[in-house]
């Protein structure tokens, strides 16, 4: 394929074509990716922030249940004394409220009412066990008094509650709850001089709590739960969660550097959003956090709330994003590449057309099939071209035209239309040549008129030339086809026969020609009468060279003239 | 349709991750093994600017695990010893390591540092309960004694005995720590037994019994230094057993609480702590430069600055409080002691807490 102009051009539009749609194609994918990143970051904010309603609500459920018991009428007429029988009713049925709260909440562990007498002495105990209730009674019930949720919460006035820190419960014979996560929500129960006299406590299970809460989130989120200062209570990996329960550190901000800023300021509820954690820990996160200070809660502490999600899973969308925006820009490539071939195509070819038809012309002279019915610039052309080519086609038939008719007047006489003398020769020495390779015989006849200058003197030279040119006419119409009549000059006359002559056909023929000339010659309103003398030469008995055979006849008509006259 | 800024702002984000990968190809990999010297220490033990300086010099990662109990650290070191390299444990407590195979000699020699010591903690076989067949197990750190904090205000004349602990004017104003052994030592100090480290199997269910009451009488009980510092303050105690000894003291001064530290007249529970190798430590010659590094000058600097403890470089008996040490001994039964106290800390009553 040669590189023309149309190709150059179709080149051209596959570039432009190609920069197009791959610029397009990338920014807007990027812009999408983007616009992608920054949802799948919102939805994880927004996720975050809807957990941390969530555990605002469900704590506020249990300091609902522990205030609610404390309030209760029958709290305080279990601690203060009263006969024995009334004193065991009032348990039993603060028992049975404890097992209905407990079956309807499986993330507490636990729910107590200990007296502030007798060093914390819990009254009535119901613990998870292996999935059912225990009633705690008799020597198992243990002195609380010196446990911070115990001696702190004693501390509050009525109707407050106490949120302890996030710890483990390191309580022999909790049950389900030794050696697990939890936090106690406590209430103090007051008399009626307003002395705190004992408490109702729950020890909330955190993970169960949480991971009812998490339970609706996809399972590429990742739960964390932290205190105030940063340290794991649940991180996805165990052995990072109540790290400084084993005496080691794994705190939120070594993990996600970015939420150191957020421990140091002033701990008012907000969102964080991270975008990633260290680049040292081997799978990226994409992770969003919340700290939300618990008014109740020890210490003022607050909670760190966070959900976490493989960047890769996040990326994935914007993956899928790539793969259809390649496709996109590979195919409209693809179109750019196939429509730039067809229009070079289109352009090239009533290019090759017109070349083509330009060759045939200047091969063969003849017009041929041009587009000339396009109304655009190639139409235009072929127009032009083929005006051209008409006007060419017309010169050169002039020129050819005009080349006959000088070839004409060159081999023949002007009055009489007759060969002249060049020609005759010519011709005589092609006949001669061909009775010498053939072996046949050829005869000549000279003929000069007679009287001729009496009547270009009489009558004037048109007469004389009305003459010549009777005689012209007259010997052709003497002639075969082969046989040459041409006028050597003046009132001179040759005639070549080819072929056979014996001496009866050549005096028929003389005879022929000398009728043909006697008789008189019509000139405007008279008759003029020539007549003419003939001699004549045969090949090969007379000459064998035209100039020998035409001084012959030249000869025998003289001798002729002078013996008739 | 893309605005210039855009295209810009996605120039330069396509160029990003070039940056980071010619600025991960300049630096050594993170995720390169490093080697990890995994430590197990007290609080206070091992500041942060110490371990950094440990881990640039040594080019190593240390991985720091505080212990607050020597149950813990026994728990620790018995059942996981390939997971910890080196210790910190009290002369006493160090007795059951060896005995049980969790230790390896330490050698003086590799310890350039040691020349700096004062030359009581140099020789090692006149401390008691360093050296087992002539090898030496262990090097001194810190000591300090274990004598009573009380708030001024609330003490006319300083506590002589430690039966204050018990004394009922103070109830609800005792802090204690939450530790079988030394508790029960305390207990046997208080009912005056021959030894606090060796009670006759006769003599248990009395302490046990002493415990419950102390319990009785406690406002709470403590694990770590700032833990008992922030009860103290919070709740106005009159009077605090003090395990860290002199680190506490420094932090209740720091908190701005006016307080005095005594040493009982039964003598106070002292302990020295020292440096001690695992039997399957990784590599003991790195556990040999961190005990080094630890008795360097600016190690020992911030144990007295920071903690207020005792270094075995300067000799500073001038300080402390007047009063005979107890140098801790081997316990009669420490597991039995922890398992005993764990039920006591739990509130149970003395016929639950002697149950089998």
């Amino acid at each position: 394929m040669r590189f023309t102009i149309a190709w150059r051009l179709g080149l051209v539009l596959v570039m432009v074509g190609l920069l197009g749609t791959g610029l397009t194609g990338y920014f807007a994918y990027q812009a999408s990716r983007e616009q992608l990143l920054k949802s799948s970051e919102e939805r994880l904010l927004t996720a975050t922030q809807v957990l941390m309603r969530q555990v605002t609500v469900a704590l506020n459920d249990v300091k609902a249940d522990v205030q609610l018991i404390a309030q209760h009428p029958q709290a305080p007429r279990i601690l203060q004394r009263s006969t024995a029988g009334y004193q065991a009713l009032s348990e039993e049925n603060v028992a049975k409220i404890f097992e209905g709260l407990m079956a309807v909440h499986p993330e507490y562990f636990q729910m107590r009412l200990i007296e502030a007498d007798n060093h914390g002495m819990e009254r009535i105990r119901i613990d998870r066990d292996m999935g059912g209730l225990l009633r705690i009674s008799g020597d198992d019930l243990q002195e609380k008094g010196h446990y911070p949720y115990v001696f702190e919460t004693l501390r509050l006035p009525p109707g407050s509650i106490y949120v302890s820190r996030a710890t483990i419960n390191h309580e022999t014979g909790a049950h389900a709850g030794e050696g697990r996560p939890a936090l106690q929500v406590a209430a103090p129960i007051h008399d009626a001089r307003r002395h705190a006299i004992g408490l109702i406590v729950i020890n909330v299970d955190l993970q169960g709590l949480f991971a009812q809460l998490a339970a609706d989130l996809p399972p590429e989120l990742k739960l964390y739960l932290a205190n105030g200062r940063g340290d794991y209570l649940i991180h996805p990996d165990p052995s990072r969660s109540f790290a400084f329960d084993r005496g080691q550190v794994a705190r939120v901000q070594d993990e996600f550097p970015a939420m150191a800023a957020a421990l140091n300021g002033s701990q008012e509820e907000r969102t964080h959003l991270v975008t990633s954690n260290r680049a040292s820990d081997a799978e990226p996160l994409v992770a969003a956090f919340g700290t939300r200070t618990i008014p109740d809660m020890e210490g003022n502490d607050a909670f760190i709330l966070g959900l976490s999600q493989p960047r890769e899973s996040v990326l994935s969308e914007s993956k899928q994003l790539a793969s259809i925006t390649l496709g996109i820009v590979l195919s409209f490539s693809a179109m750019t590449v196939l429509l730039a071939y067809f229009l070079a195509r289109a352009f090239n070819r009533p290019f090759y057309r017109i070349v083509a038809e330009i060759r045939r012309f200047s091969a063969e002279g003849k017009i041929g099939n041009l587009p000339t019915n396009r109304r655009d610039e190639i139409g235009e052309l072929a127009h032009s071209i083929q005006l051209m080519e008409r006007q060419i086609q017309h010169q050169i038939e002039d020129l050819q035209m005009q080349q006959e008719m000088l070839d004409h007047q060159a081999s023949h006489d002007s009055l009489t239309d007759l060969p002249n003398r060049r020609m005759f020769l010519d011709r005589l020495q092609h006949a001669l040549a061909r009775a010498k390779r053939q072996d046949e015989q050829l005869l000549l006849l000279f003929i000069d008129l007679d009287d001729f200058k009496i009547i270009n003197d009489t009558h004037g030279h048109a007469a004389g030339d009305a003459v010549l040119q009777a005689v012209a006419q007259r010997l052709r119409a003497l002639l075969r086809e082969s046989d040459t009549a041409a006028r050597l000059g003046g009132d001179e006359f040759i005639i070549l026969f080819e072929g056979t002559w014996d001496d009866a056909q050549i005096e028929q023929m003389v005879h022929k020609v000398q009728t043909a000339m006697a008789d008189p010659i019509p000139y405007q309103d008279i008759e003029l009468h020539s007549g003419g003398s003939i001699g004549y030469s045969r090949f090969p008995q007379d000459g064998s060279t035209s100039s020998t055979l035409i001084a012959a006849a030249d000869q025998a008509m003289y001798h002729c003239k002078s013996n008739g006259r | 349709m893309i605005s210039a800024s855009t295209f810009l702002a996605a120039c330069r984000r396509s160029m990003l991750p070039v940056a980071a990968l010619l600025a991960l190809a300049a630096t050594p990999p993170l995720w390169a093994a490093q080697p990890v010297l995994r430590v197990l220490a007290w609080p206070g033990y091992a500041e942060p600017e110490v371990v950094q300086r440990f881990e640039l010099e040594h080019q190593v990662k240390v991985e720091l695990t505080v212990v607050t109990s020597d149950a813990t650290l026994w728990e620790k070191v018995s059942a996981h010893n390939r997971d910890f390299d080196v210790f910190a444990v009290n002369t006493a407590e160090l007795q059951r390591y060896i005995a049980a195979n969790l230790v390896q000699p330490v050698h003086a020699g590799k310890i350039p540092n040691t020349h700096n010591q004062l030359a009581r903690f140099r020789d090692l076989s006149a401390i008691p309960g360093l050296m087992h067949n002539g090898k030496a197990y262990a090097l001194p750190y810190t000591y300090t004694q274990m004598g009573l904090i009380y708030d001024r205000k609330q003490f006319r004349t300083p506590p002589h005995s430690i039966s204050a602990l018990w004394d009922e004017r103070y109830r609800g104003k005792v802090i204690a720590y939450d530790g079988g052994t030394h508790n029960f030592s305390l207990a046997a100090q208080s009912l005056r037994l021959a030894s606090p480290f060796r009670i006759a199997p006769q003599d248990v269910p009395r302490a046990a019994a002493r415990l419950i009451e102390l319990r009785r009488n406690a406002l709470g009980f403590y694990t770590q230094p700032a833990e008992s510092t922030q009860l103290f303050m919070r709740h106005g105690a009159a009077l605090m057993f003090a395990n860290y000894g002199m680190q506490q003291v420094q932090m209740l001064k720091q908190a701005g609480a006016d307080i005095g530290y005594v040493i009982p007249q039964e003598g106070a529970l002292a302990w020295l702590d020292c440096w001690s190798i695992t039997r399957d430590a990784h590599d003991p010659a790195l556990a040999h430069a961190w005990i080094d590094h630890l008795l360097d000058p600016q190690a020992s600097r911030l144990l007295v600055e920071r903690q207020g403890l005792s270094n075995t470089m300067v000799d500073d008996s001038n300080g402390q409080p007047n009063g005979k040490p107890l140098w801790l001994e081997p316990p009669e039964d420490t597991v039995r002691r922890e398992r005993l106290w764990e039920r006591i800390r739990s509130g149970d009553r003395l016929t639950r807490v002697l149950a089998p």
